[in-house]
């Protein structure tokens, strides 16, 4: 890989990391969802970098679409929709921060320690033709049972988020949130 | 291509086309004085901008709100990257190319969305949602035509896409490609009848707020989306820079100024669509045509 | 360099991992997931480019993780709406009971 190649993965990497952590620490939601885009994006780049053009401009145009799905969710069902006020809502704080920093150690012990086999991918090559024969030739079936998953999927979630249900609308005998924060806390 | 010689190139044709942009605009737009007046407004109306005072608003997203204009205008050079202007000269013909150019267009809608945003005001806030679903709308339509393009190519890559349309152009060999690109682009760009996001109705909406240079910069970047996508446009459809006599680089600009003359005179052709009207009209009738239209090339491919 | 991409990776995962369980609002949750498919997709493209010799059953478990990450979105944000509309619930709090 040349300097160039090692020195993006190096940034990419960097950031990745680091916007994926922002969105963690950010008071607003609509910054968080795109925190996390932005997170997407840096790994999408470094995808790029190692010859998967193809997989990583997809990952993009994936998430672009998602994140503002959900920063529109964000604001529609969260609470402090458009504003930049203090915002901590976290629960088993520590417990959370032990199994992240653990599961990063782990990891990243197995990635330093453990031996992989060096046989990279032949330069010349054109991964985004390969893959496309590999999806409709030899794999079809992995392809279209991923495509038949998604269909499930879509009735799925029209079928759970729908208004009406089994017994009668989803939302009868809903109740509203109570204004009054002690009320709330009970 | 060389890195300077690229950003060069870049800057230089979006920046030459938002000016035909504006050119145009003015020419075809209800005040209109005549050529001189057509080529010296946008100046004018430039050097207004940049010494107009900056609008505050109470307690904005300030870094989003610098950071949109420019992710507006970076896209738009994004996209055009991908697009080979003469057969050996592009600045990056990846091998996923037209990929490249779905997922810079999709990211307008949350350059969009920031700027509505980010000023912390009612009314962009609206424009901003607005722009939100119309994007999700017309985002599957738009990358369902241009990846089509691509099937007969039996490449992602736009100079073999170009190449492939040697005997007979995509605007021919899929009929339905074009009309659906050039509605679902116009409104990428939130342009003409899908000026929605931006609305009089909402006083400006997503850019009410913005004033002075930001103003000038979306501006400016929005024009740059519609350059880029006449770009594509004519190379993914109309053949790029294939064509008898002309050198390929001016066959390009052609095709492209046709493109642009048409994106720009729809503004002015068409009144604004309500928002509740264009996602029905994105879902129930853009995605089955540009579906027929995908597997009508797959027919004619085998 | 595997390697170094792996921790980049691990250090992604572990944000993920954080950011799932520290979490109380359901769309916060759904982020630490998302960036914990994000490091997955980033360990399997790393592998397929340099221990497999481009074995493009490599690029193809990426797709297949991309429909899975497609699939945590549907299905998350059809809860969620369910939820909201029975509950007006929007952090994981409001669901202690779950019946009633």
């Amino acid at each position: 890989m040349s300097v160039l190649g090692v020195t993006a993965i190096v940034v990419f990497g960097v950031a990745s990391v680091v916007t994926g952590w922002l969105v963690f620490r950010t008071d607003s939601m609509v910054r968080a969802a795109y925190w996390l885009m932005a997170s997407f994006v840096g790994v999408g780049a470094m995808l790029v970098t190692l010859d998967s053009q193809f997989l990583g401009l997809i990952l993009i145009l994936m998430m672009a679409g998602e994140m503002t799905i959900m920063a529109i969710f964000m604001v529609m069902y969260m609470m402090n929709p458009a504003g930049l006020n203090p915002m901590v809502m976290v629960h088993q704080h520590r417990t959370a921060i032990a199994a992240g920093v653990g599961s990063f150690l782990l990891l990243a012990t197995v990635a330093l320690v453990a031996d992989f086999p060096a046989d990279p991918a032949p330069a010349g090559a054109d991964p985004t033709a390969e893959l496309g024969f590999e999806l409709l030739g030899r794999s079809m079936l992995v392809f279209e049972s991923a495509g038949v998953a998604l269909l499930a999927v879509m009735i799925g979630a029209v079928a759970v988020a729908g208004k009406w249900g089994r017994f009668g609308d989803a939302d009868a005998g809903s109740v509203e949130p109570p204004l009054d924060p002690e009320e709330a806390a009970s | 291509m060389n890195p300077v010689v690229s950003v060069l190139f870049v800057g230089g044709v979006l920046g030459i086309g938002a000016y035909v942009v504006a050119v145009l605009d003015r020419a075809f737009g209800p005040v209109s004085r005549g050529p001189r007046d057509w080529f010296v407004w946008p100046i004018r109306r430039a050097a207004f901008l940049a010494v107009q005072r900056r609008t505050e608003t109470e307690r904005p997203d300030a870094e989003a709100w610098i950071l949109a204009p420019a992710l507006l205008a970076a896209l738009a050079a994004a996209g055009l990257t991908a697009v080979p202007v003469t057969p050996s000269l592009a600045v990056a013909d990846v091998s996923a190319g037209v990929v490249l150019f779905g997922a810079a267009m999709i990211i307008v809608m949350v350059a969009v969305f920031l700027q509505g945003w980010s000023p912390n005001s009612l009314f962009p806030l609206i424009g901003a949602y607005r722009f939100a679903a119309m994007a999700l709308s017309f985002g599957i339509p738009f990358s369902l035509v241009v990846l089509t393009t691509a099937i007969p190519a039996e490449s992602l890559s736009v100079g073999a896409i170009v190449a492939s349309q040697e005997g007979l152009w995509n605007v021919v060999r899929q009929p339905l490609g074009l009309p659906v690109y050039l509605v679902t682009g116009a409104a990428v760009a939130f342009w003409g009848p899908f000026r929605i996001p931006e609305g009089t109705d909402l006083a400006g909406g997503a850019v009410l707020e913005a004033s002075g240079s930001a103003r000038a910069v979306w501006r400016i970047a929005r024009a740059g989306v519609l350059v880029t996508l006449s770009v594509m446009g004519a190379a993914i459809f109309l053949g790029g820079h294939l064509g008898p006599v002309l050198p390929g680089w001016a066959w390009t600009a052609l095709k492209t100024l046709v493109l642009l003359a048409v994106f720009v005179w729809s503004g002015h052709a068409f009144a604004r669509m309500r928002v509740e009207r264009f996602v029905w009209f994105g879902w129930v009738v853009l995605l089955p045509v540009a579906l027929v239209d995908v597997f009508a090339s797959g027919i004619l491919a085998l | 360099m595997i390697e170094l991409i792996l921790v980049f990776s691990a250090a992604i995962f572990g944000i993920g991992v954080y950011g799932a369980l520290s979490q109380q609002s359901f769309v916060m949750i759904m982020m630490g997931l998302e960036l914990m498919i994000n490091a997955t997709v980033l360990a399997i493209v790393v592998f397929w480019w340099g221990t497999t010799g481009g074995d493009p059953r490599g690029q193809l478990l990426v797709v297949v993780v991309l429909a899975v990450m497609a699939i945590e979105a549907a299905m998350g944000f059809a809860l969620v709406t369910a939820v909201y509309r029975a509950r007006k619930a929007d952090i994981t709090e409001k669901l202690k009971r779950l019946r009633n």
